[in-house]
């Protein structure tokens, strides 16, 4: 280290005190003649001749010099600086080849490291608990036959892995849902969380006020208690520390306020209150109702974690093959658990978006070798003059690292906005994207990527310089007739990259646009248009009361004007968080439920007339009436898909179906009605099994109530908001309209086609930038020769196809090597297209075409000027 | 005669370290002393010498001060440092290891 330090100090000294160190070395080697002297004076030498063998003893002292300061690393510097001296002066005397220069680079740079900082947030930056790298998901797994099922894990299957495991600190599972929240005046809507004890243990986390739960709080049948967020705490009880022990009241218990967490702590998806998890009395294995974390033992890997869960989860499979058969468990790092739906788009965008920065680069680089031919006499003067061929690789590659610099601070300021941009522009369900900041790493990445681009771009007219041969160069002086052969083959071939890159982006683009398209153009099963959602949750356990609001509220809406139907369902299409999905029998219930292998349907309440409300076509029977009541014969409504999986060609009306859900009693179907896309455009439909609220209350508790209008929904919301709060002051609402649940599920893809298409338009641009650059500058090269021809009798027309020609050879090349890469690299979107192959021919048809026409468009203004060279003029040049 | 030129690559290096080591000394005392510690044997020009000196103080291995000298004058003396310690010992070790082995392959037959 401290080796280190010294060798830096000389390194200033010798560079920032040069005189100083040179007059050191002169006294020095002065010093040593002088006692060369002596010593000849002492062996009895006249002192001239002394002085003269001496002087021959040492040799050549200006060389002694030179290698002393060679080996002080001073010239390796001393050249820098002169090289930034030269290299600003030549830029500065071309302000408009360094702006576009810049500009190029900056785009580039700007647009990757707003993605970047993107992807930092998201993927990268380790959650902000302690330990990060100890907390952990535990996610059941199945089998293929019954995926759907996933992701979340029994009560009872978890507490087997609690007690049986000894890899984790703590272990806990949690459930997380919007519920009506009464803390003050009225009701509203907040996210609660329901967690088994050793929940806050696994992040480590103390209250920042209060305490935790006790032991006697979170048993089943006591009054349990509530946790509330920072947040909550501010906007809620305005950070007063009287908060402990406030009256909360959800799910239909009044809970005190037992402490805060400390600021930023969220978990799960931004929930503000935390309640202990009382498991219900006859929990199941079968029951999937929760979500699992653990904290690792300190030095536990999480392989030697997962090794201990599976042996745990094939002993239940052994012992409770009923329910357990096919289940596993994963142990996987928290933050990989909850960014493992993004990562492949983000990285996908990352890719692309570095596609763009190659592209810039190859077009700075054009851009550089441009003026390197305007230089070639000028490298080869400097290297008749002794400049070594290294030396002048060196200067050109310091001129575009000084093209690096500002374009590096130009792109961050575009990154600036450009990650605000991508962060308003994302979709909001992305998790820790509100975390996306321009900080050290940011930074760095932004530091990296400007001198790897300028190394990148630099490298070719330096490659090229040293290639120049002094004595062409010298001969050819005043003469611009002839084009050195393998700059513009050098330049073509940075011209066809480019075409290729943007050829194989905008093939991805087309593919995600297509099925953008498709998304937004598939058959739904019912009309989004001129429909509001009214979510509203009824604070009670009894399932009277909440039988009541909806058949209170339902008919007056539908009476209002401008309402043509009204209706309500527990989960609309578009919210499949909110439904249920699990097995379900036809004419008899099995002492023995195969749920494993056997059929399953989605499970939905609804109120009578929804299906009108949502536009769904009833095919044969009949909808459910205001008749069909708790007391009544249970019946259902099933959907088409459910039909040809169960009854195929029979008849469904009349036969009797079991859907276990808050109860098991048969249900006669009296109904079939179309499909509907439940779980938005890109999922296609599945068996779904309808129910009325009056026979299923327990889970009517909260209904988003559908309304048809007349015109516009939103403006029925006021009205709509009165009604209700007359009926029932308790009740919280969230307004929507289904085309904005539809617009929510669609955002993803808008997200990836916006930004694939923003980016496959910059490549276009500035791949034809390059197109046009170079053919201009050809044209230039060549106007003498353009003017003999002429002069010899060649017509504007063959003049026009001399130059066009040029450029379609590498427009093709371009386009073919594009093409060949687009469809080799497009099956990495395959999961991201919806009724779209990765290799769809019209697609690659319509981004040869675009891309035919702008390139000859490019030629074209380059080709129009060469043929309108005047010859002579063009022949007194020479 | 062989000039240090010729020396093995580095061997300057260890030779410089060694004289050093007794007690700070100028440019010209340290070729002096080296001709003749080698019996006249070893030449070293200052072509050689302050590059070599220069080198060796960049890395930290000796340290130069001007100080009076016997004759009266400024002279730039050099002594060794903690690290150029170490690393005359370590040169040592591997001169010895290295010429012992030629020296092995020279005398068989």
């Amino acid at each position: 280290m401290s080796r280190w330090l010294t060798q830096l100090r000389f390194v200033f000294r010798s560079v920032f005190r040069r005189e100083a160190v040179d007059q050191d070395l002169d006294e020095e080697l002065q010093d040593h003649l002088q006692r060369e002297i002596d010593e000849g004076l002492k062996a009895g030498l006249a002192p001239r001749e002394a002085r003269y063998a001496a002087l021959r003893a040492m040799g050549a002292i200006a060389k002694s010099k030179e290698e002393s300061r060679d080996m002080r690393r001073v010239n390796f510097i001393d050249d820098f600086v002169w090289d930034l001296r030269y290299a600003s002066r030549s830029l500065r005397r071309s302000p408009g080849f360094a702006a576009l220069a810049v500009m190029i680079m900056a785009l580039g740079i700007g647009a990757n490291t707003a993605v970047f900082s993107v992807v930092r947030a998201v993927l990268l930056k380790p959650l902000a608990y302690r330990d990060p790298d100890r907390i952990v998901a535990l996610t059941g797994t199945v089998s293929e036959a019954r995926k759907g099922l996933y992701r979340q894990v029994s009560a009872v299957d978890f507490q087997d892995w609690h007690d049986q495991s000894s890899s984790f600190d703590a272990m806990a599972y949690y459930v997380s849902r919007e519920t009506s929240v009464l803390s003050g005046p009225s009701a509203e809507y907040a996210r609660v969380g329901a967690v088994s004890p050793e929940f806050f243990r696994v992040f480590a986390i103390e209250p920042l006020v209060g305490r935790f739960f006790t032991v006697e709080e979170t048993k089943p049948g006591s009054s349990g208690a509530v946790m509330i967020s920072y947040a909550y705490w501010q906007s809620h009880f305005g950070g007063d520390s009287r908060v402990l022990g406030q009256a909360i009241r959800m799910f239909g218990r009044t809970m005190p306020v037992a402490g805060v967490l400390p600021p930023g702590f969220q978990f799960p998806d931004k929930t503000d209150l935390w309640m202990p998890a009382f498991p219900r009395p006859g929990e199941t294995r079968g029951g999937l109702n929760y979500l699992a974390a653990a904290r690792l033992r300190a030095n536990v890997s999480v392989e030697r974690a997962q090794a201990e869960m599976s042996s745990i989860a094939q002993r239940l499979e052994r012992e409770y093959p009923l329910t357990n058969k096919g289940r596993g468990v994963a142990v996987t790092g928290m933050r990989d658990q909850m960014v493992g739906d993004v990562r492949a788009p983000l990285y996908l965008l990352f890719g692309a978006v570095s596609v763009v920065l190659l592209i810039s680069c190859a077009n700075t680089a054009t851009l550089l070798l441009g003026k390197a031919t305007a230089r070639t006499r000028e490298v080869a003067v400097r290297v008749a003059l002794g400049a070594s061929r290294r030396r002048i690789g060196r200067q050109l590659i310091t001129e575009s690292l000084l093209l690096a610099f500002p374009a590096g601070v130009a792109g961050l300021l575009i990154a600036y906005w450009g990650s605000e941009a991508l962060v308003a522009l994302a979709p909001a369900n992305l998790p820790r994207l509100g975390e996306t900041s321009i900080d050290m790493w940011v930074l760095a990445f932004t530091l990296g990527i400007s001198l790897a681009t300028s190394l990148l771009f630099g490298i070719v007219p330096a490659l090229y310089a040293s290639k120049v041969d002094m004595n062409d160069a010298l001969k050819q002086a005043g003469s611009r007739s002839v084009t050195g052969g393998g700059l513009a083959r050098m330049r073509g071939a940075l011209v066809v990259a480019e075409i290729a890159l943007a050829v194989t982006l905008l093939g991805g683009a087309g593919l995600l646009i297509k099925s953008y398209v498709a998304l937004n153009t598939v058959a739904l099963g019912f009309h989004p248009e001129h429909a509001l959602v009214m979510r509203a949750t009824v604070p009670s356990l009894t399932p009277e009361d909440a039988g009541q609001f909806f058949s209170g509220v339902l008919p007056q809406i539908a009476a209002l004007p401008g309402v043509s139907a009204a209706g309500a369902a527990m989960s609309p299409p578009g919210e499949l968080s909110s439904g249920s999905y699990g097995a379900y029998f036809v004419d008899h219930m099995p002492d023995q439920p195969d749920i494993i292998s056997g059929p399953a349907a989605m499970k939905n309440v609804v109120a009578p007339g929804t299906f009108a409300a949502l536009g769904i076509p009833l095919k044969s029977g009949r909808d459910f009436s205001d008749a069909d009541t708790r007391g009544k014969a249970f019946v259902a409504v099933v959907n088409e898909a459910l039909v040809r999986e169960s009854f195929r060609d029979e008849n469904p009306i009349g036969r009797r179906i079991f859907c276990p859900f808050d109860s098991s009693d048969g249900m006669t179907i009296i109904g079939v009605v179309g499909d509907v896309r439940q779980g938005g455009p890109d999922r296609d439909p599945r068996p779904e099994c309808y129910m009325t609220y009056r026979q299923h209350a327990f889970n009517g508790n909260t209904l988003s109530v559908v309304v048809r209008t007349a015109g516009d929904p939103a403006a029925l919301t006021e009205t709509l908001r009165r009604l209700a709060r007359e009926t029932s002051p308790a009740v919280p609402m969230k307004f929507t309209t289904m085309e904005t649940v539809l617009a929510d599920n669609l955002a993803a893809p808008r997200f990836r086609t916006l930004l694939f298409g923003l980016f496959a338009g910059l490549a276009v641009s500035l791949a034809t930038a390059g197109v046009y650059g170079v053919m201009a500058f050809a044209v230039g090269q060549r106007s003498s020769e353009i003017g003999l021809r002429m002069a010899l009798g060649a017509t504007t027309g063959s003049v026009l196809r001399l130059i066009i020609r040029q450029g379609f050879v590498c427009a093709s090349l371009g386009l073919a090597l594009g093409l060949a890469a687009a469809v080799a690299s497009t099956r990495l979107l395959t999961s991201m297209l919806f009724q779209v192959q990765p290799n769809d021919p019209w697609v690659y048809l319509a981004v040869a075409v675009l891309l035919g026409v702008v390139t000859l468009a490019a030629c074209y203004v380059p080709a129009r000027r060469a043929s309108k060279i005047d010859p002579l003029a063009a022949l007194r040049q020479e | 005669m062989s000039k240090p030129t010729d020396l093995v690559q580095g061997t300057l290096d260890l030779l410089i370290l060694k004289i050093v080591a007794l007690e700070p000394m100028h440019g010209w005392a340290i070729a002096q002393r080296i001709r003749q510690m080698s019996s006249e044997v070893l030449q070293v020009g200052q072509s050689a010498l302050y590059p070599a000196l220069h080198k060796l103080e960049q890395q930290g291995w000796i340290e130069a001060e001007w100080k009076i000298s016997e004759t009266n004058r400024r002279a730039k003396y050099y002594s060794l440092t903690r690290a150029g310690r170490r690393a005359l010992a370590e040169e040592s070790a591997n001169w010895e290891r290295l010429s012992g082995a030629i020296s092995a392959i020279v005398r068989t037959g």
